[in-house]
C-alpha cells in the first residue's frame, strides 16, 4: 500500500446501492421472461419457424410494404400542397388547408379507414363537375372503393395533414431574412419557393419524414379490419383455421419489428446528416468546380 | 434628363397598426448621389429604406424610385397594386443590402451572385458565373467563390452580399446599417467596398450609425427620429454644427 505514485492513481466514480439494485433487478427480471418465454409450450416456437417464411405470410409482407410506400409518397405530395395552402395569404385557402388538417389530425385513423371503406352509404354515386351544371362525370363508388383502395386512400389522406405540419414546421424555421433577400432580388414566388425555402427546409423535414415512414409501416396494421391481407391480416387469416393464435401474432410482430429495425440504420444516419447539414456545410463538394470558370479574369 | 437612378418621395406615411413609423417624408437622391440616414433605433429609418425597394409599402404619399412610381401605377383617382411580376421587375433594379447579410446558406458564394441573373434574368449559367468571380474579385474575395456562407466571416460574408446585389446592375442601392452586425476588426473591408461603389457613381441610400463614413462619404445627410425627418443637409454641415436640439442630443451620445 502507499507504494503507487499519488498522480497516476486511477480516479474511481461512485457506485450507489441503487445502481447495484438496478443490475440485480433487470438481471432477474431478463432471465424469469427468457425462462417463461423459453419453456412456456403455448408459445410453440416451432410453429413461428414453420409460418415465418409461408408464403401467405410473405405476401401479406409485400402488400404492407406496398400500403406503406404508397400512401407515404401520396401523402407527402399532398401534404406538400396543404403547406403550402396554409402558408397562402389567401385567407378561404388558408382556412380550408388548417380546417383539413384539423380534421384528419382530431379523429382517429381506424375510424377514418372504416369511414372511407363505407363511403358509398354517403356517396353511391361520385360525382366529378361543376356544381350546379351538367359538365361532369359519374363513377360508381362501390365499383372503386374496394378495401385496398379504401385503406390507400385512408391511410393518405391521414397522412397527409400530418405530412403538412412536418413540411409547415419546415417552413417557418426558414428565416424571414431569406425570404426578404430572395425577395429583393426579385424572385417569383416559386422559384423563391424552389431555391430557397425548399432546400433549407429539408434538414428539418426528412428526419421527421423518415419517422413518420417507419410510423406508418407498423400503422398499416389497422388496415386489417377493412379485410385487407396485409401482413397482420394474412396471419389472422391463417389462425382462423388453425387456432394458433399467439404463435402467428408472433410471426407478424417479429417481420414488424424486422422491418423497423431495418429502417432505423438509414434514419439514424439520416438525423446525423441532417443535423450536421443545418449546423455548417452542405456536402456538394463536386460544385467547387464552378470557382474559377474558363475566361474569367485574374 | 434621365431619370434613371434617382429616388422622389414626398409627403410618405407609413404606420404599423396603430404605431405611425414614417409621418410625411420628403426625400430626394440625385442620381450618382449618396445619402446617408442617421437616428437612433425605431426612428423609421430602416423602414423607410425598405419602402425603396418593396419590403414594405407606403400607406401614402408620392413614390418614385428610377422616375417610376414604385410598387404602384397612378391613375385620376388612386395608385393601384403592380402586378408581383411587374413589381418584381422594379426590385431588379434597386439593390439591397441587409445587416444579417442574409446570403443563401444553401449556395456557394458564387452560387449567391450567381443567383439573381440566372434564376431572376435567365441568363447563361457559364456568362454568369464569370461575372460572378469578376464581382466577387472586386469585393476582394477572389479565391472564395467555392466557399458556403458558414465558412466565411461576418465581413466577407457581407462582401459577397453585395456583390449579390451588384450582379443584377441595379441602378440604385440600399444598404441598412451594413456593419451593425460585424466584428469591430471587420467594418472597414466593408466601408472600403462601398466607398469605392461611392466613388464609381453608384446612387446609395445607406442607413448607418458609421458617422466617419457618413462624413467622408455622403453628398446629404437625414437626420430621422420618431418617424420625422428632424434635419437635412450636407453631411459635413449636418453632423459638424447641427442646428436641431435633437439632432444635438443624438450625435453627442454616438460621437
Amino acid at each position: 500500500m502507499g507504494s503507487v505514485d499519488a498522480a497516476l492513481k486511477p480516479r474511481l466514480r461512485l457506485r450507489t446501492p441503487s445502481e447495484y439494485a438496478g443490475w440485480v433487478l433487470s438481471i432477474l427480471v431478463g432471465i424469469g421472461i427468457l425462462v417463461s418465454v423459453l419453456t412456456n409450450p403455448n408459445f410453440k416456437w416451432g410453429i413461428v419457424g414453420k409460418y415465418f417464411f409461408a408464403e401467405s405470410i410473405l405476401r401479406g409482407l409485400m402488400l404492407t410494404i406496398f400500403l406503406t410506400v404508397a400512401s407515404m409518397a401520396l401523402g407527402t405530395l399532398l401534404g406538400l400542397a396543404l403547406a403550402v395552402m396554409r402558408a397562402s395569404h389567401v385567407k378561404p385557402v388558408s382556412i380550408a388547408a388548417g380546417l383539413y388538417i384539423t380534421l384528419f389530425r382530431g379523429t382517429p385513423v381506424l375510424v377514418q379507414l372504416i369511414f372511407w371503406f363505407n363511403i358509398s352509404a354517403l356517396y353511391p354515386n361520385l360525382r366529378i363537375g361543376i356544381p350546379f351544371t351538367d359538365i361532369g362525370t359519374a363513377v360508381d363508388m362501390n365499383a372503386i372503393m374496394g378495401p385496398i383502395t379504401a385503406a390507400l386512400v385512408g391511410l393518405t389522406l391521414n397522412q397527409a395533414a400530418y405530412m403538412a405540419e412536418i413540411i409547415r414546421g419546415g417552413f417557418s424555421a426558414v428565416g424571414k431574412g431569406q425570404i426578404e433577400a430572395a425577395d429583393s432580388l426579385g424572385m417569383s414566388g416559386s422559384m423563391k419557393m424552389r431555391k430557397v425555402i425548399i432546400p433549407q427546409a429539408m434538414p428539418s423535414i426528412i428526419p421527421a419524414t423518415g419517422n413518420q415512414f417507419i410510423g406508418m409501416f407498423k400503422e398499416t396494421s389497422l388496415v386489417s379490419v377493412l379485410g385487407v391481407a396485409e401482413l397482420l391480416q394474412s396471419a389472422q387469416l391463417i389462425y382462423a383455421r388453425t387456432y394458433e393464435t399467439i404463435p402467428l401474432l408472433i410471426v407478424a410482430s417479429l417481420w414488424y419489428l424486422v422491418m423497423t429495425l431495418l429502417l432505423s440504420y438509414p434514419q439514424s444516419q439520416l438525423e446525423k446528416r441532417y443535423s450536421r447539414a443545418t449546423s455548417t456545410l452542405p456536402r456538394k463538394a463536386k460544385r467547387v468546380a464552378l470557382t474559377e470558370p474558363e475566361g474569367a479574369a485574374r | 434628363m434621365s431619370t434613371d437612378g434617382t429616388i422622389h418621395a414626398r409627403g410618405i406615411r407609413k404606420s404599423f397598426g396603430s404605431k405611425s413609423v414614417l409621418q410625411n417624408i420628403d426625400l430626394d437622391v440625385a442620381s450618382g448621389e449618396v445619402c446617408c440616414i442617421i437616428g437612433p433605433s425605431g426612428s423609421g429609418k430602416s423602414t423607410l429604406l425598405r419602402c425603396i425597394n418593396g419590403l414594405e409599402t407606403v400607406d401614402s404619399g408620392v413614390l418614385k424610385v428610377n422616375g417610376e412610381n414604385f410598387g404602384y401605377y397612378e391613375t385620376d383617382t388612386a395608385y393601384h397594386a403592380l402586378s408581383k411580376k411587374k413589381l418584381a421587375e422594379q426590385r431588379t433594379r434597386v439593390g439591397m443590402v441587409f445587416q444579417q447579410f442574409n446570403l443563401f446558406p444553401n449556395m456557394t458564394a458564387q452560387e449567391n451572385v450567381m443567383s439573381g441573373p440566372v434564376l431572376v434574368k435567365g441568363h447563361d449559367k457559364k456568362k454568369a458565373a464569370v461575372r460572378a468571380y469578376e464581382l466577387l474579385a472586386s469585393v476582394g474575395l477572389s479565391g472564395h467563390g467555392h466557399k458556403y456562407p458558414a465558412q466565411l466571416s461576418g465581413g466577407q460574408q457581407q462582401r459577397v452580399a453585395i456583390a449579390r446585389s451588384l450582379a443584377m446592375d441595379p441602378e440604385i442601392m440600399l444598404f441598412d446599417e451594413p456593419t451593425s452586425a460585424l466584428d469591430p476588426e471587420k467594418v472597414g473591408e466593408v466601408l472600403a467596398v462601398m466607398k469605392d461603389l461611392a466613388k464609381k457613381g453608384m446612387t446609395m441610400v445607406v442607413v448607418t450609425h458609421e458617422m466617419g463614413f457618413a462624413r467622408e462619404v455622403s453628398d446629404s445627410l437625414l437626420f430621422m427620429d420618431e418617424g420625422y425627418v428632424i434635419e437635412r443637409g450636407d453631411a459635413r454641415d449636418v453632423l459638424g454644427s447641427p442646428k436641431e436640439r435633437r439632432t444635438q442630443a443624438f450625435l453627442e451620445k454616438v460621437l
